[in-house]
């Protein structure tokens, strides 16, 4: 139907093939501060810039103003999707630094949490970009298990979204004793979900028409914009940490590496749900193989000393004083730790000069090489697509601005 | 060498050989360094350099190093690794043989360093960053301007001289653009039309 243009400026303006529209930085379908400036000829975006920072908070600098004992809250605040990766990845890599290994128990959790995480992350993920594109349901059904993964988690170190839970050398807390029940039926009842999720999306017309060849990286394009993670995957390279620099007790798992062929949103929505099924494995294998045995490495430079003997012994209670007022002494060197992260490569690079604070705390996050290949492969898709591709990469901006 | 890393990895073996190999191909006058997980790293002796190393690793058959993991840079004010003010850092990593290796470059505080986005497209963002954060221009990098703070921001936050609680907050963001050399568009016909 013709509309009835009584400006005739107006008209100038629908042939404008510079028309610039702004998404972000607060808007629901953003996933967070993210900007993108676009160029649009009619409906399709011919030329596009990212602009970042809306939630940097210094938290590099701040690494190197903070004892790396008080600087494990900051790395929760990273990808806030799943806190205890972060918080383990970043527990690894002062461990590397100062060259303790944990014991075998401690290493069980830290798998078990970083899967758990992963399952949360994925959650969103696919959840959110099933939101974006109008299917609300699998938005219910997936939340539904995240809220479960969730109280887990909360029996587990008491947080939920900021855990916290990671220490350097251990963890806070041990696992509760009903832990083990829970998280059985957890890895029952989850794949179900994730079979009804798969009878509603996967074979859906509406679902594969707005997800199939929107969005693609090339296999090449990801390598060269340095991708990690599913969504690498998802373009068909062959890559996981996990397996390939494994760390803790992942060789001894029996797990597999999903990937794609097409890159685009639906091979990437794919490649989650698939990496969810197999973290469930992992969650049952740690759920059936949880060795007993001390949580705590021991090593007086870092082990944190029980309650109890804070209370009724001087010499602990110093050691105690210690610990959280000076800060544990990392000796001279450097490490880079990387682990696969939900969304890819985490890596933590520390530079020590000695003493309790780092000198260089470097946190390279998969997120921002993510959000630099969008400004690239946006261009010549429509502005819907573009929300739909955001969605499938999962930024998050706690990570990308840091 | 730690051992939160599983003895029986695969890669440690591919580890060792670019280890011995560096030593013998490049370490001859350059120094090569081993860091806590036993990653090698070596000191490129100027920024030409360390492109070059960049690029040889790219293309060793022996290192197949094709994967840009990351750039960054540290402050070296107290001169613990060298009479340079920065140090520049690049992380390579080989999706084939899963091994890393880092090299390291002094700059001065006016000292340029080169570009690596005409070789990756993700060191675009890294290089800018570090421009950010540190100063640190790259010599024909197609966009060199500031990407976490503001472009109208003074100083550079990581450097240690930078006190941490030195904010600098604006009431208005900046103007609408598409970056500072936007590739096609054409700014003549903007300005036409807002008349």
């Amino acid at each position: 139907m013709a509309a009835h243009v009584q400006d005739p400026h107006q008209l100038q303006d629908f042939y404008n093939p510079n028309v610039l529209i702004n998404l972000g930085p607060s808007h629901p379908a953003m996933h967070g501060t993210l900007r993108v400036m676009c160029r649009v000829n009619g409906e399709t975006i011919e030329d596009a810039n990212c602009e970042i920072g809306y939630l940097h908070r210094a938290i590099e600098k701040l690494g190197e103003d903070k004892t790396y004992h008080q600087w494990m809250v900051y790395t929760d605040r990273l990808n806030y999707c799943s806190a205890l990766n972060n918080n383990i990845a970043y527990a690894m890599a002062v461990e590397n630094v100062m060259n303790i290994s944990i014991t075998e128990r401690c290493m069980w959790i830290r798998v078990m949490c970083m899967e758990l995480a992963r399952i949360i992350d994925h959650i969103i993920c696919v959840a959110i970009n099933a939101l974006d594109l109008g299917a609300m349901t699998v938005f219910w059904l997936l939340y539904h298990w995240r809220e479960e993964a969730y109280t887990m988690i909360e029996s587990m170190c008491g947080m939920r979204l900021t855990t916290t839970y990671a220490r350097i050398g251990g963890m806070s807390y041990d696992i509760p004793d009903n832990l083990r029940e829970r998280l059985w039926k957890f890895c029952e009842d989850f794949p179900r979900a994730l079979d009804e999720v798969e009878g509603l999306l996967t074979s859906n017309r509406i679902w594969i028409d707005r997800t199939r060849g929107v969005g693609v990286i090339s296999k090449e394009d990801a390598l060269k914009f340095s991708i990690t993670g599913p969504s690498l995957r998802a373009s068909g390279v062959d890559l996981d940490l996990r397996r390939d620099r494994p760390y803790y007790i992942y060789p001894e798992l029996d797990f597999d590496v999903v990937v794609g062929s097409n890159g685009d949103v639906y091979d990437r929505y794919l490649v989650r749900l698939e990496e969810m099924r197999q973290s469930t494995r992992i969650l049952k294998q740690c759920n059936d193989r949880m060795p007993e045995g001390p949580l705590w490495v021991n090593d007086k430079r870092v082990q944190i000393p029980e309650k109890i003997d804070v209370y009724t012994k001087m010499e602990v209670l110093i050691h105690h004083f210690k610990i959280f007022m000076e800060g544990i002494d990392v000796p001279k060197g450097e490490a880079f730790t990387c682990v696969e992260g939900p969304n890819g490569e985490l890596g933590f690079y520390i530079v020590s000069r000695g003493g309790p604070k780092a000198w260089r705390m470097r946190v390279k996050s998969p997120s921002f090489m993510l959000f630099q290949s969008f400004e690239a492969s946006v261009k010549g898709g429509k502005i819907p697509d573009a929300v739909a591709h955001l969605g499938s990469v999962n930024i998050i901006a706690g990570e990308l601005d840091r | 060498m730690t051992t939160s890393i599983a003895p029986r990895a695969a890669y440690l073996s591919s580890q060792e050989n670019l280890s011995k190999r560096l030593i013998e191909k490049y370490g001859k006058d350059r120094k090569v360094e081993f860091d806590k997980l036993n990653e090698p790293m070596i000191w490129a002796k100027s920024p030409e350099d360390a492109k070059f190393l960049f690029r040889s690793f790219m293309v060793d058959d022996v290192f197949k190093m094709d994967f840009l993991s990351d750039i960054t840079a540290y402050d070296n004010k107290d001169h613990e690794d060298g009479d340079k003010r920065f140090v520049l850092v690049y992380q390579q990593y080989s999706t084939t043989l899963h091994v890393r290796v880092r090299i390291k470059c002094l700059l001065d505080e006016n000292e340029e360093a080169l570009t690596l986005s005409d070789v990756f497209n993700g060191a675009n963002w890294l290089e800018r960053e570090v421009f950010d954060m540190f100063g640190i221009t790259f010599k024909g990098h197609p966009n060199m301007r500031r990407i976490l703070m503001d472009e109208r921001f003074t100083g550079h936050p990581l450097r240690k001289e930078y006190p941490i609680k030195q904010r600098e907050p604006f009431k208005d963001n900046i103007a609408f653009h598409l970056g500072a050399n936007p590739k096609s568009i054409d700014t003549h016909t903007l300005e036409g039309e807002e008349k």
